[in-house]
C-alpha cells in the first residue's frame, strides 16, 4: 500500500508523504513517512516550539533549578504546569515560574539589563536555590541579547551559583525536537565533567530520557535501589542540576526516550566510552527484559530475576484482570513520537489491545522505522497529523480509545470517544509493572465509562433511549 | 540456510530490538555486528566476550534474543553450530540492507549527533 492521501488533504497533497498505511509484506525500505520536516503551509499542526522542547520537556523537570525564561510572560506561563512531573522535594519545579516579562521598550532598547536584574531577584528571593537555566525566546533571540555574557556576569557576582544557558528560540526548529537537541548538546559541551560525586555502588548508571511523569522515575528508582544500582543522574526526572554534571561517572547509559535524550547518550559514548542501552520502560514484558539486560551487564542476574518475580507476583494478576476485559480494544496513539513504538506492542502483548492509528508530533524518521517495524498491518502511521486528518482517520479506523494530549482529547470527547492523557497520564505512573496496571486501569475506565454514552443523549427528546453500558464484572 | 528460519529471525529482531535503530549508520553497523556475534556464541554454547563495557552490553542485548529464539522456534535447539553462523550472517546482511543500505532515513549519515 503506498502512502495515503486523505480526502481532507486534497488541497495539500504534500501531506501524502507523511501518512502510511501498513500492508502485508511491506517494510520501511519501501515506505517511510517523511518526518522532522517543516510543517506544510495549510495544515494546522499540533506541534510545539523548539523552546518548549528544551524547557517544558527536559530542563523544567529539574527539582532544584530556577528556570529563567527571557521573554514575554506567555512563554513562561504556557510551558509551566502543563506536564505533571512531581519531585520528592515538594514539587519546587511545579510551584514556581520565572520570566523576565519582556515588554516593547525592552525589545526596543535591549533586555540584557532586565535579564541580569531578574536573575539576581530570583536568587535573592530563593536563597536556598543556587542553580539556574536561562532560556532565550523568539523576541530576545531576534534582538540579539547575549544571555551567555549575562550569565557569566551573574556567576562572577555570585560565586556560589551556577548557570546554564539554552539558546533555542521557538522558531529555531520545525518542532520541539530541536529544543531537545540543543539542550542535550549544550549540556554535554558545557556542564558534564564539571563535578564529581561520591560513588556508593559497584554498579552505576545514568537513567536517560525519563521525566518522572506522575512519578515514573520514583517508581523505577525503587527497582534500582533493590538491585543495588546507583543512579548517577536522572536525565531529568526528579533529577538535580549537579547530578547531571556528573554523568561522565556512570558505567552504563540506560535510555528510555531515545528521541528527546538519545543525543546525550550518543555523546557520552563517543567522549567517555560509556555504552548506551536502549530499553522500553512501559509494559511487563519490556520492563522485565530491560531489567534483565541491565543486570546481565553488571553480572547480577539473580537480583534481577528476584525483582521480576516479586513484581510479577504482585501485579500480574491485576494486569490479567484488565487484559481479559480490554481484549480486542482498538486504540489510537497520538503523542510526541517515542510512545508510539514503546506502546504499540506492549499494549498488544500485555493487554490484547490493537493499535489502529498512530500520529507523532515531533518524531524523526528513526522513530517511524521503529514503529513500523513493531506495529500492525492495517494501521495508519502519521507524521505531524492535523485535526482534520484526525477526524478522517477516526472514521476509517473507529478507535475505542485514544491516548493523546488534552487539546486533542477535548476535540474527540465531542465525538464521544474517550481519551486518556498520553503525555502526562490520567492517573500514573505508567512505567514499570505497577505503572502498566495503572495504564490498563485508566484505559478500562475510559472504554467502559458510561458518561460518554449518556452525554450523547438529549434528555429533552423522548424518542431517544438511554444506552445500557455493559461493564466487565469484578 | 533455511529461508523460513531466516525470515523468522528477521521478523523477531525487527519487532523486538531497538539497537538496530540507533541514530547513525555507524552505530547501527556496530550494533548489528556486535550483538549478533554474541548471539552466535551464546547460541552455539561458546563463551561470550565480556572484556570491555561495550562487549558486556552486546552480551546483555544478545541474551534475551537467544532465550526467545530457543523458546519460540523448535528448530533453534537442533541446528548445528555451523548453520547458526551461516544463519546469523544472513541475518546481518538482511538487517544491514533494511536499516542502513536501503533505509531512507535522512539522518543516518549526518556526521554529528
Amino acid at each position: 500500500m503506498p502512502m495515503v492521501l486523505l480526502e481532507c488533504d486534497k488541497d495539500i497533497p504534500e501531506r501524502q508523504k507523511h501518512i502510511y498505511l501498513k500492508a502485508p509484506d511491506e517494510d520501511t525500505r519501501d515506505f517511510l513517512p517523511i518526518a522532522n520536516a517543516a510543517t506544510i503551509p495549510g495544515t494546522l499542526s499540533e506541534r510545539g516550539c523548539a523552546f518548549c522542547g528544551a524547557k517544558l520537556v527536559i530542563g523544567g523537570v529539574l527539582k532544584d533549578t530556577i528556570q529563567m525564561i527571557h521573554g514575554p510572560l506567555g512563554c513562561a506561563y504556557d510551558t509551566w504546569h502543563t506536564k505533571r512531573y512531581p519531585t520528592d522535594n515538594g514539587h519546587f519545579n511545579m510551584k514556581y515560574v520565572w520570566s523576565t516579562d519582556m515588554k516593547e521598550s525592552h525589545v526596543v532598547f535591549g533586555g540584557e539589563k532586565r535579564l541580569e536584574k531578574s536573575m539576581h531577584e530570583a536568587f535573592d528571593e530563593m536563597p536556598d536555590i543556587k542553580r539556574m537555566i536561562v532560556y532565550t525566546t523568539c523576541p530576545t533571540a531576534l534582538i540579539g541579547d547575549d544571555i551567555k555574557a549575562v550569565a557569566k556576569q551573574v556567576m562572577k557576582d555570585r560565586p556560589d551559583v551556577d548557570v546554564f544557558t539554552v539558546e533555542c528560540p521557538g522558531f529555531s526548529g520545525v518542532s520541539q525536537s530541536k529544543g531537545h537537541h540543543v539542550l542535550n548538546i549544550g549540556w554535554i559541551n558545557e556542564k558534564v565533567d564539571t563535578l564529581q560525586k561520591e560513588i556508593t555502588s559497584d554498579y552505576t548508571i545514568n537513567f536517560i530520557g525519563d521525566f518522572n511523569i506522575q512519578g515514573d522515575s520514583q517508581l523505577l528508582q525503587t527497582y534500582w535501589d533493590k538491585l543495588g544500582i546507583q543512579v548517577i543522574a536522572h536525565f531529568t526526572g526528579n533529577g538535580t542540576y549537579d547530578d547531571l554534571r556528573c554523568m561522565h561517572q556512570a558505567q552504563l547509559n540506560v535510555v528510555n526516550c531515545a528521541r528527546s535524550s538519545g543525543y546525550i547518550a550518543n555523546e557520552l559514548k563517543k567522549r567517555y566510552g560509556i555504552p548506551r542501552l536502549d530499553i522500553d520502560s512501559w509494559g511487563f514484558n519490556y520492563m522485565a527484559e530491560g531489567i534483565r539486560k541491565i543486570c546481565a551487564f553488571f553480572g547480577i542476574e539473580e537480583r534481577g530475576e528476584a525483582l521480576i518475580a516479586e513484581e510479577e507476583a504482585k501485579w500480574k494478576p491485576k494486569l490479567d484482570w484488565y487484559k481479559e476485559r480490554l481484549q480486542g480494544t482498538k486504540m489510537a496513539i497520538w503523542t510526541g513520537g517515542p510512545r508510539l513504538w514503546h506502546w504499540t506492542k506492549s499494549v498488544e502483548d500485555d493487554l490484547g489491545v490493537q493499535v489502529v492509528a498512530m500520529s507523532s508530533k515531533f518524531g524523526h524518521e528513526e522513530d517511524f522505522e521503529k514503529v513500523i517495524a513493531r506495529g500492525r498491518e492495517g494501521t495508519y502511521y502519521i507524521d505531524d497529523g492535523n485535526e482534520l486528518e484526525f477526524f478522517e482517520i477516526i472514521e476509517l479506523v473507529k478507535p475505542d480509545v485514544i491516548f493523546t494530549g488534552p487539546r486533542v482529547g477535548e476535540l474527540i470527547k465531542k465525538l464521544h470517544i474517550p481519551y486518556v492523557n498520553g503525555h502526562a497520564y490520567h492517573n500514573g505512573p505508567y512505567m514499570g509493572f505497577e505503572g502498566f496496571v495503572n495504564l490498563a486501569r485508566d484505559m478500562y475506565n475510559a472504554v467502559y465509562n458510561p458518561l460518554r454514552h449518556l452525554a450523547a443523549v438529549d434528555i429533552r427528546d423522548k424518542s431517544q433511549t438511554t444506552p445500557i453500558i455493559t461493564r466487565g464484572a469484578a | 540456510m533455511s529461508q523460513s528460519h531466516l525470515d523468522a529471525l528477521y521478523d523477531y529482531v525487527q519487532e523486538r530490538c531497538l539497537w538496530q535503530f540507533f541514530s547513525r549508520s555507524w552505530d547501527r553497523e556496530e550494533n548489528i555486528e556486535g550483538v549478533l556475534n554474541q548471539v552466535v556464541r551464546l547460541w552455539s554454547g561458546e563463551e561470550p566476550l565480556r572484556g570491555t563495557p561495550q562487549e558486556r552490553l552486546f552480551y546483555a542485548d544478545a541474551l534475551p534474543i537467544v532465550s526467545d529464539i530457543k523458546g519460540r522456534f523448535d528448530w533453534a535447539s537442533t541446528i548445528p553450530a555451523e548453520e547458526v553462523k551461516f544463519l546469523i550472517e544472513g541475518l546481518k546482511s538482511r538487517l544491514t540492507e533494511t536499516v542502513i543500505t536501503r533505509s531512507t532515513n535522512r539522518e543516518l549519515n549526518h556526521h554529528l549527533y
